[in-house]
């Protein structure tokens, strides 16, 4: 009973790591139709940044989460003005473009940082454990799965109920008839984008205590947050989370049964066959198309 | 603008061109050992053609198809590891277990040699496998997309999440594969009493043959009726469906011809580096060979050859210093994203149009000196 | 007349919206029949249902006697049904004798076709049908190129290039200009009673011009037949119209 606590609560905190990095993409992605591959690079800079930030400037985790949202939504911004606006058209264009712009960050942080691995600390007062119904585990894990939590119920909250979200949801619809009636399609997109990755700045952060530092971290981050949007369906933010939830659960019990490798190539063939028969995910009802 | 009358059949000059452009090359391969009789260098060459093949194979199923495999590393690596997989078997003595188990195999206390590794004792064997397992792999996977109508962003993040899982598998396996420091020390390659070593000209005339026939092979499958209804199918799928093909079984087929390729690619370089590694399936090595097709324009094959070559050369030109290869790599970023961004048909496509506005200038002689004309295989750009 | 397409009992929804509901139809051999109908009535999923694009859930749809409801959407080609879509849909980077070529090939099969020049002997006939369409001038040069009318005139030539004896064609002549309507319209006139021809379109005065008997659709079923002057009278139709800027 005890090592099945344990394995849910294991799922539970890799589920909540799924879902935050996935929250950004599944914005993007979802209202923009892009698939941006440099996600794991704003995930890997905001790691960074929060790293620099205590380096230079003695800031703890907490209050660097800020500057580096603020800080890798500019970037989002930039890029989105600089590059993905002229390939709304052709989306594998989208990819390869992103995947160079990805390629660059990592450069970047290359030349400059370096590219030994780099260490965050955990705030104190996370440093211990919390006891679940007898089961220890990390409170930053908590901290993170609470987190989460708040950010996506901020999200939802963003996206249906304020008059930016309607917006969005007009220019998603079409983009045209939303120039129509006075809403900027080239602003609501750009700071969409902005705020997508943000959110991958804020998993950077969030995650940097857990792992280590690379410029290269990235890397893996954005296939497995594709995957977790496209199993959940495309534009429900409830299937991204569900869908985090229950790979968080597949990884850490097949990761129990035999190794971590193992069940991170077992969960993305499982997930590759799903896809294959339920291409419109896995929470969504079939619809026109 | 399309008058017919001052050039009889301007596809068919084109194709003569075109053609005329690829039997350049190849002579032009073959000749470089005439002028150049360095061992090191020649190597160095001979990495490079191999490169320039797997770049190419990929502007067969993407630039033709519209099958953009971002997995194009793993039928490269499978190659690369059936030949290391057989040379190894073969090496001296020094580098095997009492067996000759691999050495790497007696330090994970592998006691008999795995199911799996004993055909390639076989070097036949091992040539086989070194095509046929990348072209099965490529042909079940093509089913098991193109007949569930996976098209576009789906197929580049399934294949890349394919080249993901065996890159892990490869390394986390370290008993049978070598894991992290793959396969070494390895016995030279020898067929039929030839012996190739990597640091001759042998080997390089063994590149640069299979790289030309490869490259005419392919550039025949374009022209024909089935290379037509690739570019078809590229241009409008649901159309061709409609016009009676099972489009899947084209696109099966464009994709399984381009990992055969890149196998055969990978067994070669294998022959040239002297050994395996994971490195040669991984996500990297994977992007390396998009941005060479797409820089060197991916709608054609000379063009995507020639970028793969060009690109790979510059490269190690600079790669004695790790900050000139990290500054490379940046350059290199910055370029596939404007390439991308402005010119989708990489230099083969800027030449072709070059070349088309000189022939189109008035006085130009028909059929006069345009030398990029044909360089990519694709009529015209879609203006859209 | 013989019958050569018989669609009977036929129906498809989409999250319980019926967009076909019992539907019949049937068309003789060698006419050319209009499919008209108010927004929504369910035109283009008919033609979707005919070629395979939309599989149905109700019904029968017998061409030459054979039912090829639940076929896939090759094999419907394959039988001889042609579809033209309602956005042009030819191939932008061949040429047009290229688009031609794809659309003649009378071999199917990947395996041959690869050892098969992408060049046909007979390009003859293809530059007959290029003229035919009066795309002559333009046999060699990329379809990227062409007007939107002329990609209109390709894509009913490709149809006739693939030999399709039943043609679907779905507004063939929307966003033309007067003139490439004309065309159009007499491209039609000269098809009839060699190729079965089904048109979907709103612009009446094209009906006019080209049609032997129109099918009035409303709500996914068939509301009546009969020729222009008979629909025009008739006072279902006017007002199922009623409102809309038809010209009846």
């Amino acid at each position: 009973m005890d090592f099945l606590l344990q394995n849910v609560l294991t799922g539970l905190s890799i589920g909540s790591i799924l879902l935050l990095i996935a929250l950004g993409l599944a914005i993007i992605y979802g209202s923009m139709g892009v698939i941006n591959m440099a996600h794991g690079e704003f995930v890997m800079l905001g790691a960074y940044g929060t790293w620099a930030l205590n380096a230079f400037f003695g800031m703890g985790l907490l209050s660097s989460l800020v500057v580096v949202f603020f800080g890798v939504g500019l970037l989002g911004w930039l890029v989105e003005r600089g590059v993905i606006q002229f390939l709304y058209r052709r989306p594998l264009d989208t990819i390869l473009a992103t995947w160079g712009i990805g390629v660059m960050l990592q450069q970047i942080v290359r030349l400059t940082v370096g590219g030994e691995l780099r260490y965050v600390e955990m705030p104190h007062a996370l440093t211990g454990t919390i006891s679940i119904l007898g089961t220890e585990i990390s409170s930053y894990r908590v901290f993170v799965f609470v987190f989460v939590v708040a950010l996506f119920l901020l999200t939802w909250y963003l996206m249906n109920r304020t008059r930016f979200g309607m917006q969005l949801r007009a220019v998603v619809q079409n983009s045209e008839m939303s120039a129509c009636f006075g809403i900027d399609p080239k602003r609501i997109y750009g700071l969409t984008f902005a705020y997508g990755a943000g959110l991958a700045g804020l998993a950077g952060a969030l995650v940097a205590p857990l792992k280590s530092v690379s410029p290269e971290m990235g890397t893996s981050y954005v296939i497995d947050a594709f995957f977790v949007v496209v199993l959940g369906g495309v534009q429900s933010i409830f299937g991204t989370v569900a869908s985090a939830f229950l790979l968080g659960e597949a990884t850490g019990t097949l990761g129990f049964l035999w190794n971590d490798t193992i069940a991170k190539a077992l969960v993305l063939v499982g997930i590759i066959v799903l896809i294959r028969f339920r291409p419109q995910g896995l929470f969504v009802s079939k619809v026109r198309g | 603008m399309f008058d017919s009358s001052a050039h009889a059949n301007p596809t068919r000059n084109r194709n003569r061109l075109q053609l005329a452009l690829y039997l350049a090359f190849c002579v032009a391969i073959f000749a470089v050992p005439l002028f150049i009789d360095d061992d090191f260098l020649l190597n160095r060459y001979a990495r490079y053609l191999v490169l320039g093949m797997v770049a190419m194979a990929l502007s067969l199923s993407w630039g033709y198809a519209g099958i953009l495999n971002l997995g194009q590393a793993l039928s490269f690596g499978l190659g690369s590891y059936a030949m290391a997989m057989t040379l190894k078997l073969k090496t001296v003595p020094i580098h095997t277990g009492p067996d000759g188990l691999p050495d790497f195999m007696v330090w994970n206390n592998v006691e008999t040699l795995p199911w799996f590794w004993v055909p390639y004792q076989s070097t036949a064997f091992a040539i086989f496998a070194g095509v046929a397992v990348p072209w099965a792999l490529a042909a079940i996977l093509g089913w098991f997309m193109f007949r569930g109508r996976i098209t576009g962003v789906f197929v580049a993040i399934i294949t890349l999440a394919i080249l993901v899982v065996a890159n892990l598998l490869v390394i986390d396996q370290q008993r049978y594969t070598g894991g992290f420091n793959g396969i070494t020390d390895l016995a030279q390659l020898e067929i039929l009493g030839l012996e190739f070593d990597a640091y001759s000209k042998s080997t390089y005339f063994l590149v640069a043959s299979c790289l030309s026939v490869c490259l005419l092979g392919a550039l025949a499958i374009t022209r024909s009726k089935a290379g037509l209804i690739f570019q078809a199918i590229r241009d409008q799928e649901e159309r061709v469906r409609f016009f009676g093909y099972d489009v899947a079984a084209y696109k099966i087929m464009a994709m399984s011809i381009s990992a055969a390729i890149a196998g055969l690619a990978g067994m070669l370089y294998t022959v040239v580096m002297e050994f395996a590694s994971p490195t040669f399936m991984d996500v990297p090595l994977s992007l390396s060979i998009v941005i060479w097709c797409a820089v060197g324009g991916r709608q054609s094959l000379l063009g995507a050859t020639i970028g793969a070559i060009v690109v790979a050369g510059m490269q190690g030109a600079l790669s004695e210093s790790e900050t000139f290869l990290d500054t490379w790599m940046l350059v290199m970023g910055l370029i596939f994203v404007l390439v991308v961004l402005f010119l989708p048909n990489g230099l083969a496509g800027l030449l072709d149009m070059a070349g088309r506005r000189l022939m189109r200038r008035p006085g130009a002689l028909a059929g006069g000196p345009a030398p990029a004309k044909g360089l990519s295989g694709q009529k015209a750009k879609d203006q859209t | 007349m013989t019958e050569h397409l018989h669609i009977e009992g036929l129906g498809v929804e989409f999250n319980g919206f019926k967009a076909v509901n019992d539907l019949n139809l049937s068309v003789a051999q060698g006419e050319l029949r209009c499919l008209i109908g108010p927004n929504g009535a369910g035109k283009t999923t008919t033609l979707d249902l005919i070629c395979g694009k939309t599989r149905p859930m109700h019904g029968s749809i017998r061409y030459r006697g054979r039912e090829i409801a639940r076929l896939p959407e090759f094999q419907i080609a394959r039988a001889g049904i042609g579809r033209k879509f309602q956005v042009p849909s030819v191939f932008r980077q061949l040429t047009v004798r290229e688009n031609l070529e794809v659309a003649h090939c009378k071999h199917i099969s990947v395996y041959t076709n690869i050892l098969r020049s992408g060049r046909s002997a007979e390009s003859d006939g293809l530059e007959k049908l290029a003229a035919f369409v009066d795309l002559s001038d333009y046999f060699e040069a990329p379809a990227s190129v062409l007007s939107h009318g002329q990609t209109q005139w390709l894509e009913i030539a490709l149809l006739l290039a693939q030999d399709s004896e039943l043609i679907l064609l779905d507004e063939p002549a929307a966003g033309m200009t007067h003139q490439e309507t004309q065309k159009t319209a007499d491209i039609c006139n000269r098809l009839k009673g060699k190729h079965t021809i089904i048109v979907v379109e709103h612009d009446m005065g094209f009906v006019r011009q080209i049609a032997q008997v129109v099918s009035v659709m409303h709500q996914g079923t068939l509301l009546m037949e009969g020729t222009v002057e008979e629909i025009s009278r008739d006072q279902r139709v006017r007002e199922v119209y009623l409102g809309s800027t038809l010209g009846i």
